[in-house]
């Protein structure tokens, strides 16, 4: 399908800078098309910032203030397109998550699920916490402590999963297409621990907040 | 193209600046020299609209009398006239929302409507309307001083101000028959203003404590490009309540019923604002309020100004931490510091940012100009004058849904770098349904309930289909301003669903092009000023070509004839500069017509020198 520029009238394959003047486009492309980069999970941070930026000077609607509104238009719709696949690109998690909905899978990430091997520490925690909210700040300095030592061991597991998830991308991008069904489970199980970790280790940070505004 | 100016509508004071051989300027004000308008607006009982220092004058206050008498001054409000101050508090806000204490302070008309209305004389004023009064009073002064009609401006908005204080200052601008071609955040222009892509890499955090709200942007600035990490920030946090808490402690020993009335509340209020000044340079200084009957006087310490200020300035601190959690960095990451905003003048302010950030921060720039100079850099931007530059900012307060439950979803998470969409799937609950509703909220809480109601809409008419079946994508996509606009498209058949948003607080659109309307009667100033200025051009014009013609042709003239019209040219040049535009167009009229010989004579003389080169020409 061929998109029409908005500034020349020149008719051409989806993108988001015309080839023929230079002019912003309304296009619908996936993240990776959208920053112009292969479709490759391993992404050098540095390099990712500087396509996006490089892009935004482009297409972004401060350059078109004078224009017609048909480019105004194109203009906002491409720099929101490449906004969020900026943002959706930079976080390895939501990246990965961004890779399971390219390919046909879903993982709901509001994920109350325990991850098995953590049970026990979670236990452990939640436990901690609500002794922790029920002393509203009360002589809580030693408890606090102790939850702060249990934060610290969250941490670990979660740059842990971290590194585990970067592996994954790698192998992806090595062997992706012939081991896709074993990479696809292995991702959905680290971005699920990941989810977990992060609801629960806010949930950590917040109650220590709460025990020393109190 | 018309030039793009920028302006501070500021809480306490408003500003325009303009960029000018490659540097952004404050326009002063070209009868008093003042560059700050003070946001004041008086409306007098008959109508007549005032801003500024002379709206100050009619604000309801005390005045002691040669012979020691105290009388009140100023309109009082309701029926007598009323003076508005601070009216960008109320912006965006519903009349539900107004406070308790500002009750006490304005009449108020239609508490339970979508937009607060002040209720002066027999009309009612929005805070739009009032804002607009403001901006008209900066274009008027830029016509004054240069001669340029304003047309297009970029506004700037505190960085935290949600959608709907976002609107009504669009608003405001398009009742001002401006364009806002760009609302930019207070915090971000201030940085543009500092040039700091020039003098700092890296991570920068702006302070920005206003008269009426406080803000903490951090941006990595890197090759031009401005991008802010995260913001944070209380719309409804500045150095008024510090004068407000020094009012109370002024007025402790005050009977409530005295203390209430608004012309002694302002006198103290004056008394206290130019004591917390003056601590900004001396340790110590008195108060005095003269009251009917009796003086309050107290002496103010430096440090006991500073407890008073204490709670609120902690607040900033709270919000400053917090936005440093949301950009991810340490307060010791943070590469430079800049101060904007009059509360920031006071010594225990610039002390507490320096703390927290671990160094000096920069006040190269006056505090109450930054913005408006930022305002103009990208106003310049706009125009395509700033080679590289560029702002990416970020939506202040997350954008989301109600769900099943009164829950708020998600959907496009605060700090999320602007313009930026969001493209969700909604589909039927029942068979056949033909409707869906959808409300849109703005906030941090957890339930709908606890979050500000941005937007209702209905999609639909959907074709009858069993339950789920209808795909209908829903794009909210929010622009460069910061602002919600929402798309609608039914998958299934790809056409274009309208979608009817009725904004839960604010001015609709026909709205608006009432008050322009009711406003064309009103707008005779703005009339006789454009008038002025087109006289003042015709002035100009016909200077000038005298001017040359003197020059090109002093044999043409002799010198009686020569004299009279120098004369009249001087006449003319001295009207000029004042504001008279009956006499400058008696005086362009009456030098036209003397001048009408001299130029006959000029006629003639090129037609015979064009026909003599002719004729030598067809000889040759």
């Amino acid at each position: 399908m061929l998109i029409q520029c908005p500034s020349c009238g020149s008719r051409q394959a989806p993108r988001l800078i015309c080839t023929e003047c230079g002019g912003p486009l309304a296009a619908e492309l996936d993240c990776f098309a959208a920053l112009g980069l292969d479709r490759k999970l391993v992404i050098n941070p540095a390099a990712l910032e500087r396509s996006y930026h490089d892009l935004s000077r482009k297409i972004h609607p401060d350059r078109f203030a004078n224009r017609p509104a048909a480019v105004r238009a194109a203009s906002l719709s491409a720099t929101a397109l490449v906004t969020r696949a900026y943002r959706t690109l930079r976080d390895p998690a939501a990246r990965g998550l961004y890779w399971l909905e390219l390919n046909g899978h879903k993982l709901a990430t509001d994920n109350k699920q325990v991850p098995g091997d953590l049970a026990e520490l979670v236990f452990d925690v939640q436990e901690q916490l609500a002794a922790l909210r029920a002393m509203a700040g009360r002589d809580a300095g030693a408890l606090a402590q102790a939850v702060g030592a249990r934060r610290a061991e969250l941490q670990a597991i979660w740059d842990d999963s971290q590194r585990a998830l970067a592996e994954n991308f790698a192998r992806w991008d090595s062997s992706g297409a012939s081991d896709a069904n074993r990479l696809t489970a292995e991702l959905k199980a680290i971005l699920s621990r990941i989810a977990y970790l992060r609801t629960l280790i806010r949930d950590v940070d917040r109650e220590l907040e709460n025990t020393k505004a109190a | 193209m018309a030039r793009i100016f920028g302006i501070d509508l500021g809480t306490t004071n408003s500003l325009i600046g303009v960029m000018e051989q490659g540097a952004p300027r404050v326009i002063a004000d070209p009868e008093t020299g003042e560059v700050l308008l003070p946001s004041v607006v008086a409306i007098a009982p008959n109508g007549a609209v005032h801003v500024g220092r002379r709206a100050i004058e009619m604000e309801p206050h005390l005045t002691v009398e040669k012979d020691g008498r105290v009388s009140a001054a100023g309109f009082p409000g309701g029926e007598y006239g009323a003076v508005i101050r601070s009216v960008k508090r109320y912006m965006g806000l519903g009349g539900d929302e107004i406070a308790a204490e500002d009750r006490n302070r304005y009449a108020f008309a239609d508490l339970s409507g979508p937009v607060a209305r002040f209720q002066i004389g027999k009309r009612t004023l929005t805070p739009p309307q009032i804002s607009a009064k403001i901006l008209k009073a900066l274009k008027r002064r830029v016509e004054r001083a240069l001669g340029e009609v304003v047309e297009r401006v970029v506004i700037t908005v505190p960085a935290y101000f949600n959608d709907g204080q976002r609107q009504a200052t669009k608003d405001a601008g398009r009742l001002a028959r401006l364009e806002v071609v760009r609302l930019v955040n207070e915090p971000t222009a201030a940085s543009l203003a500092y040039g700091l892509n020039r003098i700092a890499k890296g991570n920068v955090a702006v302070y920005d404590f206003g008269g009426g709200t406080f803000d903490i942007s951090v941006l990595s600035i890197k090759e031009g490009i401005f991008e802010v990490l995260a913001t944070n920030g209380d719309t409804h946090l500045g150095g008024d309540d510090i004068d407000n808490a020094l009012v109370a402690w002024l007025l402790a020993d005050v009977p409530d019923r005295i203390k209430t009335d608004r012309h002694v509340w302002n006198s103290a209020r004056r008394a206290a604002e130019d004591a917390k000044k003056r601590l900004s340079e001396f340790g110590e200084t008195e108060l005095v309020v003269a009251l009917p009957g009796h003086t309050v006087s107290k002496r103010l310490t430096r440090a006991e100004l500073e407890a008073i200020a204490a709670p609120f300035v902690d607040q900033t601190m709270r919000r400053c931490e917090m936005a440093l959690a949301d950009a991810k960095l340490e307060t010791g990451a943070v590469d430079a510091v800049v101060l904007v905003g009059g509360a920031t003048r006071m010594p225990m302010v610039r002390r507490r940012v320096a703390q927290l950030f671990r160094r000096e921060p920069l006040c190269s720039i006056d505090p109450e100009e930054v913005v408006a100079l930022g305002a103009a850099v990208q106003a310049g931007v706009l125009m395509g004058t700033q080679g590289d530059m560029l702002l990416l900012d970020v939506v202040p307060l997350s954008l989301g849904i109600e769900t099943m439950g009164g829950v708020m979803e998600r959907i496009i998470h605060r700090n999320t770098t602007i313009p930026t969409s969001v493209t969700e799937m909604f589909t039927t609950a029942v068979d056949n349904q033909t409707h869906v509703d959808v409300h849109v909220l703005q906030g941090e809480r957890e339930l709908a309930r606890d979050c500000r109601s941005l937007a209702r809409f209905k999609l639909g008419p959907i074709e009858l289909q069993p339950a789920g079946v209808p795909r209908i994508a829903v794009t909210f996509l929010i622009d460069a301003n910061g602002i919600l606009n929402v798309s609608a498209r039914d998958e299934r058949t790809g056409r274009e669903h309208s979608v009817d948003v009725k904004p839960s607080y604010g001015l609709t659109d026909e709205e608006i092009e009432r008050m322009l309307e009711e406003a064309i009667d009103l707008g005779e100033q703005d009339l006789e000023q454009r008038l002025l200025i087109s006289a003042r051009n015709d002035a100009e014009q016909i200077l000038v070509a005298l001017r040359k013609q003197l020059g090109d042709y002093p044999d043409l003239i002799d010198a009686g004839e020569r004299g009279k019209m120098e004369e009249e040219a001087a006449r003319l040049e001295a009207a000029r500069m004042g504001t008279d535009r009956d006499l400058i167009s008696k005086l362009v009229n009456q030098l036209n017509e003397l001048t009408t010989p001299f130029a006959a004579r000029i006629m003639n003389f090129e037609i015979g020198q064009a026909l003599k080169k002719k004729s030598v020409d067809e000889l040759s």
